[in-house]
């Protein structure tokens, strides 16, 4: 078992009321998943990737991943965890402008302390691997959106995470390039056994999943 | 990591170019400037401190009790040291010194050079090195003196001058001296100032003054032994003053003068040599004021504050545009640390960029630098290693807190939100408070402008009680007769319709391009009281020459030969004797058994002293045992060029191998007020690099108001507003803090502007307009330089603003 949350709670205040975003999550996840997480505007599932990815915290409920209580670490700790074993996938890609491609998948590895030569090798790998080796030297603006979500891709997976969070990874590319990312998420799943939890609203991505959860009003249905 | 680091920071810089330009620029700007003031300010605080025994040398002065309070008197007379070195425990070595200038005659060559009569000790106690020759005893007898590397050169052409023959005109007399040691230069930053030592039996009053302790001329200096402080050996002077000191303590007691603390009239007190430079003595008691150079400092320290604000503020403003890199990199396991570092790493960049371009520009700025604030200091000065220590820990401090700040503050940011792009911090509170103190400095350094400025106005045309402009004075500084130089003079220029008149005084108006400034001061009883004056021996026609007013009776003239035993005095003079009434019927006995002086004229007060003075009594005489050491010369209003040159020529044909330098008048008096324009100078430049650095800052931010603004601008347009009222909307909320800025900034300027006034006895009123002035200024150099931009920003298409979206 990959991760695991009991009776996940969480809540803001609003006009002295409390506004559930997430009620009463129960959820195990094992390795080697592929996971769809659906469900319409506001029903809370970034707000669950976001927990899940330990970006967000909860008020409560127990979270454990692999063996570690992540309710109980404190944030350098959850840092350490997530940065070892998850990588992000974000709607809008979320490259850093100011870098070419090559340096934005580099940059995951400058935070694990890789060196310079290792660091290389790793990148070159990444790139050979999804045909962008021409592409390595140019800037995020020169790509087209479903170039850039490659890259993003790659460099979620640079360094060999368990688990992929993507939130919505199609959302701002045309049905083809949505296509082709889909095709790349599945080939990882299938073949390289990541685990990956998606958050999506299209019925055609959340089929490429072997398992679909389905969120009302912060509620598991 | 560091690379990747210097990569992104790079880029940063690049992109945001206008914000980084206007960083450097006013980082580098604010740091040359600063090294220029810090330089010049440690340089002031380096005087004296070169010396080795610094910490146990002192100054001899004496605290008297008058009727008025008390008063300080730093002139000893000739029994005065070696009494004190038999009778009082504690002291390693005295030393008697007296500054002058000294004609010295080597061939055909006659040099007047800046000399001091010493006492052999002065070379134990201070430090200042021999070249060649004698080096433990340099003044060996009687006959020798010690030159200067540089007056060596002058005289012989060589440094090495040991054992030529060299003669000095001392009093009337010329006499021939060898040169026994070779001393190093006399370093910029020192108090003592000489070319030339001569053993102080030499002065030409010492023989008649041996064993009087009445007349006072020259300063002592002392070294404690160790273990003995000042308190201690203050105290154990009291019973030496008592005795050698009793006629005066009881003419003091007779006069109403109230005793100190301590119940005694004449206390002797010790000034430490460091203090010197620093000293003031004008209230009565010695006051040791840093307040020039640490003023310097704070303006530097506060341009260098205006430039960082900048920084905080407009990196801060920029981090908005980062939150995604924030985000991502928190996302991909940057922890809080780390992202501290990078953004640290990229102010640190400009900061050492700003810096070492600072110290470029400020060490080509050094010569004009100097010129314009009138200072010797060198870079060299700052090289010492307490010196350079705390610059580096200085500027580590400014960087670490400068761009610490803004990168602290983006690091802590949640990680979602900064994905988001929201920003949850108040951060205009601190960005309005930076703003505010930046305009609170600028106001107050514009109104230290304005009153410093109005005050040299002030001194400048205040009236001094005498024609300034019309005259030329020469200091007297040839072979002849000081006498005979005037007559010759006179006679000279006696054929020339535009000189009006010429005359003589042992003293100068204002300061002369000699340099020099003396003052004596004689004391006597009158009517069983002791009074003071201030003495003066002139020549005829003085007051002609300088345009005094007569008051009553009449000036010295050539129709009466009993005239030496005339005074004519000031009003001031006519005060302290208390002979209003009749003041020419005052007869003088100065001495028990001598012959009395009447006054034959009363004056009108003039500035005899710095304009910064009160006027004291006055009292001239006409005496030819005295000599004069200033020709005044006044000239017709026109063809003022042509008559100085005429003088010029007059005096090299009476005194062919002296130099000429005389000056007029007016140009005297600026020179003494030369410290206040410097200042003034300081000043206005700090103030105009500050409104300049603070517009930057306000430009940069007005840029960035309003493109995040943009949207709201938009909207309001599209709803009718004008371009008028967007622009009033945008441009009120930095006058507002202008505003408050006004009214923080103008009680302190008030403050400390009032209280530098008071040090002067002739000032310009403290009116309110100079504040309101400042603040208008300030508000109108905020307004252009935000106006423009927002102007711009109101007047765009609503279209286009909202398109952004």
């Amino acid at each position: 078992m990959l991760l695991q949350l009991k009776n996940i709670f969480k809540w803001v205040n609003s006009g002295g009321q409390r506004v559930f975003l997430l009620k009463d999550i129960n959820l195990e996840i094992n390795e080697g998943e592929f996971i769809s997480v659906m469900g319409p505007s506001g029903s809370g599932k970034s707000t669950l990737l976001n927990v899940i990815g330990m970006l967000d915290t909860f008020d409560e409920g127990e979270y454990n991943f692999l063996d570690e209580s992540v309710h109980n670490l404190k944030e350098k700790h959850r840092s350490n965890l997530y940065k070892e074993y998850i990588g992000f996938v974000f709607q809008s890609y979320h490259l850093l402008d100011d870098l070419t491609v090559q340096e934005n998948l580099e940059m995951p590895l400058l935070y694990k302390k890789f060196k310079g030569s290792e660091r290389k090798a790793m990148v070159a790998d990444m790139l050979d691997r999804f045909n962008i080796v021409g592409k390595k030297d140019l800037f995020p603006s020169q790509l087209s959106g479903g170039q850039q979500q490659l890259v993003g891709v790659a460099r979620a997976l640079i360094a060999n995470p368990k688990l992929i969070l993507a939130d919505e990874p199609t959302g701002n590319l045309n049905s083809q390039q949505s296509e082709e990312i889909m095709e790349l998420f599945k080939k990882l799943n299938e073949e390289d056994g990541v685990t990956i939890i998606q958050v999506t609203h299209s019925e055609k991505n959340a089929a490429y999943g072997s398992r679909i959860i389905n969120l009302l009003d912060g509620r598991k249905v | 990591m560091i690379k990747n680091y210097l990569k992104i920071a790079w880029r940063n810089l690049i992109k945001n170019k206008v914000f980084t330009t206007a960083n450097i620029v006013g980082l580098t700007l604010a740091f040359t400037v600063a090294i220029l003031l810090a330089m010049n300010a440690l340089f002031e605080l380096s005087y004296d401190q070169f010396h080795k025994n610094k910490d146990s040398i002192y100054q001899v002065y004496a605290s008297a009790q008058t009727p008025k309070g008390s008063e300080i008197a730093l002139s000893k007379s000739v029994p005065f040291a070696p009494a004190l070195k038999e009778e009082v425990p504690g002291i390693k070595n005295i030393a008697r010194a007296l500054s002058t200038n000294v004609l010295v005659i080597y061939k055909d060559k006659e040099l007047n050079l800046d000399a001091e009569y010493l006492d052999v000790d002065y070379f134990s106690i201070f430090s200042f090195p021999v070249v060649f020759g004698n080096t433990s005893k340099p003044l060996q007898d009687r006959n020798s003196i010690a030159i200067t590397e540089k007056a060596s050169n002058k005289l012989f052409g060589t440094k090495d001058g040991i054992g030529k023959t060299v003669r000095l005109k001392i009093g009337k007399e010329e006499k021939p001296f060898s040169v026994s040691a070779i001393l190093k230069d006399i370093p910029n930053n020192s108090s003592a100032n000489f070319d030339i030592a001569i053993p102080f039996e030499n002065h030409r009053e010492y023989d008649e003054n041996k064993d009087d302790w009445d007349s006072r001329n020259h300063s002592v200096f002392l070294q404690l032994e160790q273990g003995v402080s000042v308190e201690q050996f203050e105290e154990s002077t009291v019973e030496f003053s008592k005795l050698h000191f009793r006629e005066e303590i009881e003419s003091r007691e007779r006069d109403g003068a109230l005793p100190d603390v301590n119940g005694r009239y004449v206390q002797l007190s010790l000034l430490s040599s460091s203090d010197r430079r620093f000293a003031s003595f004008a209230t009565g008691v010695v006051r040791v004021q840093r307040i020039f150079p640490y003023m310097i400092l704070g303006i530097a320290f506060l341009i260098i504050f205006i430039a960082c604000a900048n920084f905080i503020n407009m990196n801060i403003a920029l981090g908005e545009k980062r939150l995604k890199e924030i985000g991502m990199r928190k996302t991909l396991g940057a922890i809080k640390g780390q992202l501290f570092v990078q953004f640290w790493l990229e102010s640190l960049l400009v900061f050492m960029l700003s810096i070492i371009l600072g110290f470029i520009l400020s060490n080509l700025l050094l010569e004009p630098f100097k010129t314009l604030f009138n200072s010797e200091a060198t870079l060299a000065n700052l090289m010492s290693p307490t010196i350079l220590l705390g610059f580096l820990l200085g500027i580590l401090a400014i960087t670490f807190i400068a761009g610490g700040y803004p990168a602290l503050l983006l690091s802590r940011l949640n990680t979602l939100n900064a994905l988001k792009g929201k920003w949850e911090m108040g951060k205009n509170g601190l960005r309005n408070v930076l703003i505010v103190v930046q305009f609170v400095i600028a106001i107050i350094l514009i109104s230290g402008t304005l009153v410093f400025q109005g005050q040299i106005q002030f001194m400048r045309n205040k009236n001094l009680g005498y024609n300034k402009e019309q005259v030329v004075s020469i200091p007297l500084n040839g072979k002849k007769d000081s006498y005979r130089v005037i007559e010759l003079l006179r006679n000279e220029l006696q054929g020339n319709r535009d000189i009006l008149s010429v005359s003589g005084a042992d003293n100068n108006l204002g300061r002369g391009r000699d340099g020099s400034a003396s003052t004596s001061v004689m004391g006597f009883d009158y009517k069983g009281r002791g009074l003071r004056t201030n003495v003066q021996t002139v020549d005829y026609d003085f007051a002609k020459t300088l345009d005094l007013q007569l008051v009553a009776g009449r000036m010295f003239s050539r129709e009466y030969s009993a005239d030496s035993l005339s005074m004519v005095i000031n009003e001031a003079m006519v005060k302290e004797f208390n002979e209003t009434e009749n003041p020419l019927a005052t007869r003088v006995y100065f001495n028990e058994d001598s012959v009395a002086y009447s006054v034959i004229g009363v004056i009108k007060d003039y500035n005899f002293k710095d304009v910064s003075r009160k006027i004291e009594p006055l009292t001239l005489f006409l005496d030819r045992n005295y000599d004069l050491y200033y020709a005044y010369i006044k000239v017709a209003p026109t063809n003022i060029t042509e008559s100085y040159e005429a003088i010029k020529r007059a005096w090299q044909t009476v005194e062919p191998n002296a130099e000429f330098i005389g000056s007029f008048l007016d140009e005297n008096v600026d020179r003494t007020f030369r410290r206040e324009k410097t200042m003034a100078t300081i000043i206005t430049s700090g103030s105009i690099l500050g409104i300049v650095l603070s517009c930057i800052g306000l430009f940069a931010m007005s840029l960035l108001v309003v493109a995040q603004r943009t949207k709201e601008i938009g909207i309001r347009k599209v709803i009718g507003a004008s371009v008028s009222s967007i622009t009033l909307l945008l441009t009120k909320d930095f006058l507002k803090l202008v505003g408050v800025a006004f009214v923080v900034g103008t009680p302190i300027a008030w403050y400390a502007l009032d209280r530098w006034l008071q040090e002067y006895a002739f000032h310009v009123p403290l009116s309110m307009w100079f504040f309101i002035g400042a603040g208008f200024l300030a508000a109108l150099i905020a307004l252009i330089t935000v106006g423009t931009r927002t102007i711009k920003a109101a007047a765009a298409n609503p279209v286009k603003s909202l398109r952004t979206e």
